[in-house]
């Protein structure tokens, strides 16, 4: 077993890794975005020099630095030049095969991802990770809270009261919310609650905002998040449980004189939960990033926000780009080792690891 | 009840053979043969709901592809004259709602505009009549800016902190006559300071600002009156100015609040000057200014302002007459000829009065031209001054009705929904096609050849599955940058992952059969074998479900749009020079309705409401039509 999840955790890190370095070479192969301010450019190349992306050199000859000047030198590709007074700072970026492998040591060794260049120039990606983290993973956490049980319960009912109108009137609500776009529920959401009727606040309040607010605000981002999986474990609950509750073996549970309910609990739920772990697990990606929508619809300052932010055309983040992209990889990869690993706690008779 | 009961005691007598005798082997079927579709379609036709979500779908879809072409109404120009219209329904404007009324708030009202009966100001800028009756509202609010709407309150002055000293000066010279007793009264609401011996001299500048004389001091809120010449020694008349100087120390925070100033005399019962609110800043003329202008802040508080809010007729605003100062002679004369019919044109054409045209012209009436003027090519050009029917001169016979409103750029919102739609639909179409395509293909080889071919490109598959969409996402607009092509790209990335697992799984469900054996033996190819006999046995199945993509690539496609990594406004695909593809999706517009979400909540509602009928008719058609197909599936969703 542990064999088992150390060569699947190795594999993880693999194809994480072979992702990432397809990324960064991507990247180094397309027009940087460096700050746009001054004094922070200066800053950063003296980063990337230290970071060994780049080696820098002083062009003073008077001719060479006229020539700069004037646009007739021809420049290197991708090279950075800084005047500074009389002088030319040159920053030439070493062949890219070097700056993968300081990109690759800088992480491992270091756990140091860069610094960004445009959302918040010059701080440590890795900071910016850390204080955007907390508000996302508290309201995907608040909407796994929400969507479990009640789709669960919506999905048992539905089972268990199967073509009545109890099962029509949940899998009408089903087909609605599996079909409609998780973003067009949150803005009718904001239009309803937060501007039609006033209930609720329709922006994400800063952090520092104290008293009622700060929980109110959180209803709707969790309700946006919650319909499209409540709707997907309904579904999935309802169609297994069915499935379950007409097969033999509940048959001979109810023959040997289990009561329905009896029959249901112990039997009928435990054998319909082994399809449904994993789909929670990969529920919880889904979401996570299904909030990048919701937050840029709420404001609200989570990864997703800023993931976008480093997206914008034209004013890339890469570094920034980059850790987010690993952030969500790893989730998701993580999540699949998750339900592998899920089934055989679930589901006694599946061996982890078995030869075949 | 009576029928079961009869049949209950049946007993073989009751009984006979059908056909003891008869032999029925060569006797035709009396009824059709049922096909594979016929079938299909007799259990799709049984679930009533999906016939009725396949109807309401169709219908969407027709709608997508002929609202943009039959529409008469603009949806691709800008016409900022028509823009932010509310949506406007014949019918239901009778029970008032989408009825093209605004509702607006906080309006600035116009003082000068009072009815008396209702007893309200109404709004400035705005015509009284296209109020819809009974809804004028006002409210007062507290206000701050130096405006003639904002009335009353007080003009604080404050001393800068590294000033000690500050005059504020009445811009108007004033004659102080002895023999008329002129009083001076100023209301004082406040006077704050750090310094306790904050003082504010109340001095006359006369002699033409020569000689300075104090007639007062204030050292506390109050109302003064200074009797002028108790204090001024000079001789009468003085034409002076009034000026009030405040002394504190540096970094005291001292200000003044002025509630009103005035002066009466003898000569007659209304006031010399009488100053308050707006007169004492400088923006009233004559105003108060102060001496030095960086000695200290003017400003207003307190003050009142009466706002307005109301329900108004858009339509009949943008669509009733118009006039328009600077229309060029080429145009009129184009609308001459295009509406030769109605409009006559004058015998004196130069008349400098002007001329009327009767009803049912464009033009109803040229209030003047200018003089010709000779342009760089040599020809005259001329303009005419003249008041316009805007609905006629748009070409609609009365007020038209925009179903959704109009956008910001005065497009019909309507047909951009329709077009939106289309362009969705088509986009879903063929990525997947492509998807289909290609998952076919990956799928027929894994499932063909099996093995360790098999497991390396399931291996494969199961990677690229796994990176999240927002990782694809990063590196695609890196890439490529946002557009059409990322869109498809992004879409396709993964989108084939579930056909081409379909599709192996029919592959290994059919590749056994004896017909396949057969085949080979005679020599067929792996291509045939493919193709030929495993390929259209499973196809069905591999259709039905790769249906239900379409809606999730609409679904996914909005979501990048909305988003901004997907297509815009104003771009526009040719595809194989047969279609032309508008860059106006479902998701575009509820990017662009994001904006005014609480102004304009029209601009999202409509096509949010739309995708949601059509995500949600289109799934339902896609489950029935699998259902029907591959009853086995059923209920399995």
């Amino acid at each position: 077993m542990l064999r088992y999840i150390a060569i699947r955790t190795l594999w993880i890190f693999i194809v994480l890794i072979s992702f990432l370095s397809i990324l960064f070479i991507t990247i180094r192969l397309v027009p940087e975005y460096p700050p746009t301010e001054e004094d922070a450019r200066a800053i950063y190349y003296a980063r990337q020099v230290s970071d060994g992306y780049m080696t820098s050199y002083v062009e003073d000859d008077p001719a060479t630095v006229q020539a700069i000047i004037d646009g007739s030198y021809e420049r290197c590709d991708g090279c950075a030049y800084l005047q500074n007074g009389d002088i030319f700072r040159v920053y030439v970026p070493v062949p890219i095969i070097q700056q993968y492998t300081a990109w690759l040591t800088n992480i491992i060794t270091e756990w140091d991802w860069g610094v960004s260049t445009r959302v918040s120039v010059n701080t440590p990606v890795f900071d910016i990770f850390k204080s955007r983290l907390p508000v996302t993973i508290r309201i995907n956490f608040l909407s796994l809270l929400v969507f479990m049980p009640v789709g669960f319960i919506l999905g048992i009912l539905a089972a268990l009261k199967k073509n009545k109108l109890t099962d029509n009137i949940i899998s009408l609500g089903v087909m609605i919310f599996i079909s409609v776009p998780n973003f067009v529920v949150m803005l009718f959401m904001v239009m309803i609650f937060g501007y039609g009727l006033g209930w609720l606040p329709t922006q994400f309040p800063p952090p520092d905002v104290q008293g009622l607010v700060r929980y109110t605000s959180l209803v709707l981002p969790v309700l946006g998040l919650s319909f499209g999986a409540i709707a997907g474990l309904t579904r999935l609950t309802r169609a297994e449980l069915t499935e379950v509750l007409t097969s033999d073996f509940l048959l001979l549970a109810r023959t040997k004189g289990l009561t329905r309910r009896q029959a249901v609990i112990r039997h009928a739920l435990r054998n319909s939960m082994v399809p449904l772990v994993p789909s929670i697990i990969f529920a919880f990606v889904t979401l996570l990033s299904g909030s990048v929508i919701i937050e840029r619809i709420y404001s609200i300052p989570g990864m997703g926000r800023v993931y976008l932010d480093a997206l914008t055309p034209q004013n890339f983040d890469y570094n920034l780009i980059l850790a987010l992209s690993a952030f969500y990889t790893f989730i998701s990869l993580f999540a699949v080792l998750l339900v592998d690993l899920s089934y055989g706690i679930v589901d006694p008779r599946i061996r982890m690891g078995a030869r075949k | 009840m009576a029928d079961k009961d009869k049949n209950k005691n049946l007993g073989p007598e009751n009984f006979e053979f059908v056909q003891r005798d008869e032999k029925i082997y060569d006797k035709r079927f009396e009824t059709k043969p049922i096909g594979y579709f016929k079938d299909a379609m007799i259990r799709f036709r049984k679930n009533r709901t999906n016939v009725i979500a396949t109807i309401i779908l169709l219908f969407l879809i027709l709608m997508g592809i002929f609202v943009p072409i039959v529409t008469t109404k603009n949806y691709e120009e800008l016409e900022i004259q028509l823009q932010n219209l509310p949506p406007r329904v014949p019918i239901l404007e009778n029970f008032g709602i989408l009825d093209g009324t605004e509702h607006l708030e906080a309006q600035t009202a116009d003082l000068n505009n009072y009815d008396e009966e209702l007893g309200l100001y109404y709004p400035e800028g705005y015509n009284p009549d296209l109020i819809v009756e009974g809804t004028l509202r006002n409210n007062e609010i507290f206000c701050t800016d130096k405006t003639e709407t904002c009335i009353g309150g007080q003009v604080v002055v404050g001393l800068n902190r590294d000033h000690s000293l500050l005059t504020f000066n009445k811009n108007t010279t004033v004659t102080f006559d002895e023999a008329q007793n002129p009083v001076l009264t100023v209301d004082i609401f406040s006077l704050e300071s750090d310094d306790p011996n904050a003082v504010m001299n109340v001095n006359i500048v006369y002699n033409f600002g020569s000689e300075v004389a104090t007639i007062g001091q204030i050292t506390e809120a109050g109302v003064y009156t200074f009797d002028i010449f108790d204090e001024l020694d000079a001789t009468s008349p003085v034409y002076g100015n009034l000026q009030f100087e405040l002394l504190a120390e540096e970094r005291s925070n001292t200000s003044v609040a002025f509630t009103n100033v005035k002066m009466d005399d003898d000569s007659s019962t209304e006031p010399i000057f009488d100053d308050s609110g707006l007169d004492l800043t400088a923006v009233a003329s004559p105003g108060y200014v102060l001496g030095v202008a960086n000695q200290g802040t003017v400003l207003r508080s307190q003050g009142i302002m009466t706002q307005t809010s109301f329900k108004y007729k858009i339509y009949e605003q943008v669509f009733g007459e118009r006039e328009v100062p600077v229309f060029s002679a080429q145009d009129f004369d184009q609308l001459m000829i295009d509406n030769a019919d109605v409009c006559t044109l004058p015998e004196d054409m130069n008349n400098i009065e002007g001329w009327e045209f009767e009803e049912g012209c464009p033009v109803k009436k040229v209030i003047a031209q200018t003089e010709p003027t000779q342009g760089p090519d040599g020809n005259f050009y001329f303009s005419y001054h003249l008041i316009l029917d805007y609905a006629k001169y748009r070409g609609y016979d009365d007020i038209p009705y925009f179903f959704f409103g109009t956008n910001g750029g005065g497009k019909d919102f309507f047909a951009l929904v329709w077009l939106g739609l289309r362009t969705s639909l088509f986009i879903g179409l063929i990525v997947a096609l492509i998807n289909i395509s290609i998952g076919i293909v990956y799928g027929a080889i894994e499932g063909y050849y099996g093995g360790t071919v098999d497991l390396l490109m399931e291996r494969f598959g199961e990677i690229v599955g796994r990176i999240p969409f927002l990782v694809w996402l990063g590196l695609f607009v890196i890439w490529l940058g946002p557009g059409l092509l990322t869109l498809v790209v992004l879409l396709t990335v993964t989108g084939w992952l579930g056909v081409a697992s379909t599709t192996r799984t029919q592959f290994y469900r059919y590749k056994g059969r004896e017909y396949v054996l057969a085949s080979r033996t005679m020599g067929a190819k792996d291509s045939r074998l493919i193709f030929r006999h495993i390929l259209p046995n499973g196809i069905g199945t591999i259709i039905t479900a790769s249906i239900l993509m379409i809606p999730g690539v609409i679904f996914a496609e909005s979501t990048i749009s909305y988003l901004g990594f997907g297509i815009g406004h104003g771009q526009s695909f040719k595809l194989l020079g047969l279609f032309e593809l508008s860059g106006v999706s479902i998701g575009v517009l509820l990017a662009d309705g994001r904006t005014a979400l609480v102004e304009r909540p029209y601009l999202t509602a409509f096509p949010a409401l739309i995708i949601s009928i059509l995500m949600i008719t289109f799934n339902m058609f896609g489950n029935a039509l699998r259902d029907a197909f591959n009853p086995s599936l059923r209920g399995s969703e």
